[in-house]
């Protein structure tokens, strides 16, 4: 028997945006610790790490390790159909087939549920290294959002590099280049206003533009985006759920060749 | 740079592992076992197979976790005991192990000397999954076992396979085991050393190479491997097509990379081959993983080509890009060129169907794919002078060839290659009616002179060439009756009529049970008993004709008799075919006939000939030798077939001199260059440029770059507004008028999209050339002083065919 009740239910539809973009289908593992969700695009660029913690719902039961997989598509159109405002139940059976969502009103004067069917998915579940990464990057998450969006109208690869001074975001295209450079913040009276930047050595490198702008699908879910660099590894960007998880994403780095470095 | 770029998500992270909670404790203990020792076996494949950055952070990170190492170590020291003893367990990976039986104790003390090493790269990302519970069995690889010698080291990493070498040996230079499907790597390096060979020799000894590794490591797979190397998916005359444009490769292509969809087309504009496109865009985005889903094998990229291909109906089209999408990511960079061009329909290595065969001929003789295994005979040209194993090859080869030729279908020989080696291809490849084989072509020949200095002391027959579509009538043993085309497409559903006929046309006396007919399939005017021009013939329905609906009847008219109950006729020279032919069937007027011929004798009579067949709206004449070199050469454009058309002749038809008023950009070696121009005539009433053909033939390499060169200078960024076209026809780039280039062609014919002599012959549609061809710059004439579109109209009025319609017409007061 598996259980999760979310008093927040817009939450879990704000996940499901930052989700549905990257990918069609994806296993959500529940174990008595929480529920954790792994995987890559189709196109294995980039990765989606998701994690709610048991203790972030407000009910939370897992008998036995569950994994269900499921149809990202069919399941936002499921949470479609909740309220912002309504409580929502997950539900399965040890061994089922299907799993129930639950909706209830907050007045508790309206109760919907919605059973959905699993699929059966090739788990690859990978391993990722800790790593110390030479430059991570706090910043509000509705800027990076903006950032990401101007930019990729310039071309379809972004340069995010980190130097002591700050750290600058820059496309350039057909039509001209677009450089934003972001300054560490003096002021420190709102923490989620405020651009951080820890640099152990420079770092630059470059990322499509798509991905960057699918991972801006999670902005809702957290007021800061922490972004983590190092040179020839994965991007990560992270928006922590306040109170429950997180939602981390992966990022493969491009390769530049000479004429467009 | 080469080898760096494309990778997975797991090139950062480790490999891919399922979750199963449910795992048990024991049985956990055995798979780590198992992976412990598979981990440092399969360790320096790893680095093999990544060749770049990976392999050396794996090595900081042991340095950074050197502390850590001892209490693993010891944990997989009592592991790697407890798999000793349980090594006989049937699971899969103990298969592995037990195949290196005789290295385990080896491994052993390797693991203690260096295991620290290795069990520390695996600690890295062992630690956090074991805390998981959620481990299971490692992927083997297939880069199997870790032993010194360097050639195993060799397997599995497959973009060190080099068919090119000197002295290949087929098992030890091949990457992949005994068994194992070939991996597609290896066949996209085959094909990559073949791009950049020149020598037609060393690319059949390349593939050649190849192939004998996988006759005797996968004989599975020889089949595959020559459907991709040709880049067909079936034999000609199943017709399966892969129906993949450009856009749909581009739009997977882009998906697949992170791209956009306009960068990735302008990029194929540019280098103008969708496979370099295709892979420089692997190249440039990373991916995450290392292991890929799987590594391509040429059998499974096939397969998923096919299944692209037959794909229809409802949103084909997205999962056709779904599909592709999935080959490209799991492509790596030189399988994405391959595949992206096999998609594109043109492999562009500069080896052809002939080569192949030439190639499959030299690798049967020098490695017999049909020997019991282990293989004895590995290299039979050991030690055989260049001179016995180029006749060995010829031989071979010619047995191959005929055998393609009159059995055109892989699907067939290859399993008998297989089995019981070339030899034994005659006996079981041979013409089987249903099967179309490749027909007899015919030489072009300059003027009638040429004919009798070839045929000057033996008998030939001149016949009426026919202006309609070669159709191989093919009638089964079982009554039903299929019709081929030229290139052996069934086109059996295009002419019904025929099929319901064809019965009638047997003569009475003659039992016919199964035959196969050579002939022209020709569009016929039944009121006024003419043949009428090809054009008529090709508005027929193509496919899935209904026969009440058909409105261009057609007539047959036969030539040649190849095959008739149960017996090859090929082999016997034209004179009796003919007459078998003759005998066999009957004449049915409007329906079938025979080719109308004579045997003349002399330039005369074959000058008076060809005027017949001129006026009889044929193309001109076919001349055959009737006794001596007169067998049915299948598939060769023999020199005993000669063709005298009239535009090949000396004084027929007059040249026409154009103006360049477009440009369309070239692709492949003319990427860069314009690869087809838009020629107009000038009517002088109107003062208005009016298009004509277009042209792409005739050009040698240089003209390509001398004429590119100069209309790059003159280049305009809209039409005139005294240029007439159709907006289909408009070309990348537009042109002042300020050349005139003098040119040949075949016809002079109605077209719904040239504007030439618009409302002159017909009020709405112009006229066009049929098969123009550049002859040369015309630089004494000004653009007004080009053909004019009267004189367009009157070259086509003064041709044969219309001036015959136009008698009739009169005749009968039409129009």
């Amino acid at each position: 028997m598996f259980e999760a009740r979310l008093l927040q239910g817009s939450l879990l539809k704000k996940v499901m945006e930052a989700l549905k973009e990257l990918l069609n289908e994806a296993a959500w593992d529940c174990s008595d610790a929480g529920i954790q969700l792994q995987a890559m695009d189709n196109s294995h660029v980039s990765l989606v790490s998701l994690n709610l913690r048991a203790e972030g719902f407000d009910k939370y039961r897992c008998d036995r390790n569950l994994s269900m997989g499921m149809n990202l598509g069919s399941m936002s159109k499921i949470l479609k159909c909740a309220s912002n405002e309504d409580i929502i139940t997950i539900k399965a059976q040890d061994n089922a087939d299907t799993v129930t969502f639950v909706f209830e009103s907050p007045e508790q004067d309206k109760v919907s549920d919605y059973e959905m069917k699993l699929m059966n998915l090739d788990q690859e579940h990978l391993g990722i290294p800790e790593t110390d990464y030479a430059c991570t990057i706090r910043l509000p998450s509705s800027e990076f959002a903006r950032i990401c969006r101007d930019l990729s109208q310039f071309g379809e690869s972004m340069v995010i590099s980190c130097t002591k001074e700050g750290v600058r975001f820059s496309a350039t295209g057909d039509i001209g280049t677009g450089n934003i450079k972001l300054a560490q913040s003096a002021k420190v009276d709102k923490e989620e206003e405020a651009v951080v930047i820890e640099m152990q050595e420079p770092v630059s490198l470059t990322f499509a533009c798509r991905y960057l702008n699918s991972f801006t699908k999670a902005t809702s879910l957290s007021k800061s985006v922490q972004l983590s660099m190092s040179p020839e590894v994965p991007l990560v960007v992270e928006y922590k759920i306040e109170d429950i998880g997180h939602v981390r994403y992966y990022l493969a780095p491009k390769i530049e060749d000479e004429e467009a470095a | 740079m080469d080898q760096q770029g494309q990778r997975l998500i797991t090139s950062f992270f480790s490999k891919p592992r399922s979750t199963s909670s449910a795992e048990v404790v024991k049985g956990k203990e055995k798979n780590a076992e198992v992976r412990c020792t598979d981990e440092s076996s399969v360790l320096p494949g790893i680095k093999n197979c990544a060749s770049d950055s990976p392999a050396k952070k794996a090595n900081k990170k042991v340095k950074a976790l050197e502390s850590d190492d001892e209490a693993p170590v010891s944990r997989k020291n009592k592991r790697r005991k407890c798999a000793v003893s349980s090594s006989d367990e049937s699971e899969p990976e103990k298969e592995a192990i037990r195949k290196k039986k005789d290295v385990t104790p080896k491994l052993q003390s390797a693991h203690k000397l260096s295991g620290s090493t290795n069990d520390n790269s695996t600690t890295l990302f062992e630690e956090k999954e074991e805390s998981k519970l959620n481990k299971k069995n490692v992927v083997l690889t297939g880069t199997g076992d870790k032993c010194d010698s360097k050639d195993e080291i060799k397997l599995g990493n497959h973009e060190l396979y080099n068919p090119g070498k000197n002295n290949y040996h087929p098992l030890q230079d091949a990457t992949w085991k005994m068994g194992e499907n070939v991996p597609y790597m290896a066949l996209a390096k085959t094909l990559e050393l073949i791009e950049e060979t020149s020598s037609r020799l060393k690319m059949i000894e390349i593939l050649a190479n190849y192939f004998r590794s996988v006759f005797l490591l996968s004989p599975n797979d020889v089949l595959c491997s020559v459907y991709l190397c040709l880049n067909q998916l079936a034999p000609a005359y199943i017709g399966l097509e892969l129906g993949v444009g450009e856009g749909i490769i581009i739009k997977a292509i882009a998906q697949a990379t992170g791209r956009t969809a306009d960068k990735v087309k302008a990029d194929v504009s540019a280098k103008g081959d969708v496979g370099s496109v295709a892979e420089a865009s692997k190249s440039m985005q990373r991916t995450l993983s290392m292991f890929r889903p799987a590594i391509l094998t040429v059998n499974s990229v096939f397969s998923k080509l096919t299944e692209v291909a037959v794909m229809t109906g409802n949103s084909s089209q997205t999962k056709k890009v779904d599909k592709i999408h999935g080959l490209l990511v799991a492509a790596k960079q030189l399988e994405a060129r391959f595949i992206a061009r096999s998609l594109a329909g043109k492999l562009r290595i500069g080896l052809a169907e002939q080569s192949l065969l030439q190639a499959l001929a030299f690798a049967s003789s020098a490695t017999p794919p049909n020997q019991p295994s282990p293989p004895t005979q590995l290299n039979c040209f050991q030690g055989l002078s260049s001179e016995a194993i180029k006749s060995k090859v010829e031989a071979a080869a010619v047995i191959l060839k005929t055998a393609y030729c009159q059995c055109p279908s892989y699907d067939r020989i290859i399993p008998v290659l297989l089995r019981e080696g070339i030899a034994a291809l005659p006996l079981h490849c041979t013409l089987t009616p249903g099967v179309p084989l490749k027909p007899m072509l015919a030489c072009p020949t300059r003027g009638v002179g040429e004919v009798l200095q070839k045929f000057e002391s033996t008998k030939f027959t001149c016949e009426w060439k026919y202006d309609g579509e070669r159709a191989q009538i093919h009638l089964l043993e079982n009554g039903e009756v299929r019709i081929y085309s030229r290139n052996q497409e069934n086109n059996t559903s295009k002419y019904p009529d025929i099929i319901s006929r064809f019965q009638s046309w047997i003569a009475p006396s003659a039992s016919v049970r199964s035959a196969i007919i050579d002939s022209e399939a020709v569009a016929w005017d039944t009121e006024k008993k003419t043949i009428l021009p090809f054009q008529i013939l090709s508005t027929r329905k193509r496919k899935d004709a209904v026969e009440a609906d058909i409105k261009v009847q057609v007539c047959v008219f036969a030539f040649d008799l190849l095959f008739i109950n149960g017996e090859s006729l090929v082999e016997m020279p034209l004179i009796e075919r003919r007459q078998k032919l003759w005998n066999c069937f009957q004449k049915v007027d409007g329906q079938f006939d025979f080719a109308t011929s004579r045997d003349p004798q002399s330039i005369e009579e074959i000058e008076e000939f060809l005027d017949e067949s001129l006026k009889g709206n044929c193309e001109g004449l076919m001349v055959k030798g009737l006794v001596k070199d007169a067998t049915y050469e299948i598939a060769k454009r023999s020199k005993n077939w000669l063709k005298l058309k009239k535009d090949y002749l000396e004084g027929v038809g007059d040249t026409i001199d154009a103006v360049v008023i477009g440009g369309y950009l070239g692709r492949g070696k003319r990427t860069g260059l314009y690869g087809g121009f838009l020629l107009a005539c000038y009517d002088e009433n109107n003062e208005d440029y009016q298009s004509l053909c277009k042209i792409g033939t005739g050009f040698s390499d240089e003209d390509f770059q001398t004429h590119s060169d100069f209309l790059k200078n003159h280049i305009i960024q809209k039409p005139k507004p005294y240029y007439r076209f159709d907006q289909t026809l408009s070309p990348d780039h537009w042109f002042e008028p300020v050349q005139v280039w003098e040119i040949k062609c075949a016809d002079l014919s109605i077209s719904p999209v040239h504007r030439a002599a618009v409302g002159i012959i017909d009020p709405v549609k112009g006229i066009s050339l049929r098969f123009p061809r550049f002859i040369r710059i015309r630089p004494d004439k000004n653009p007004e002083n080009a053909t004019s579109a009267e004189q367009i109209a009157d070259l086509y009025k003064s041709q044969d065919q219309i001036k015959n319609r136009k008698i009739e017409e009169e005749e009968e007061g039409f129009y």
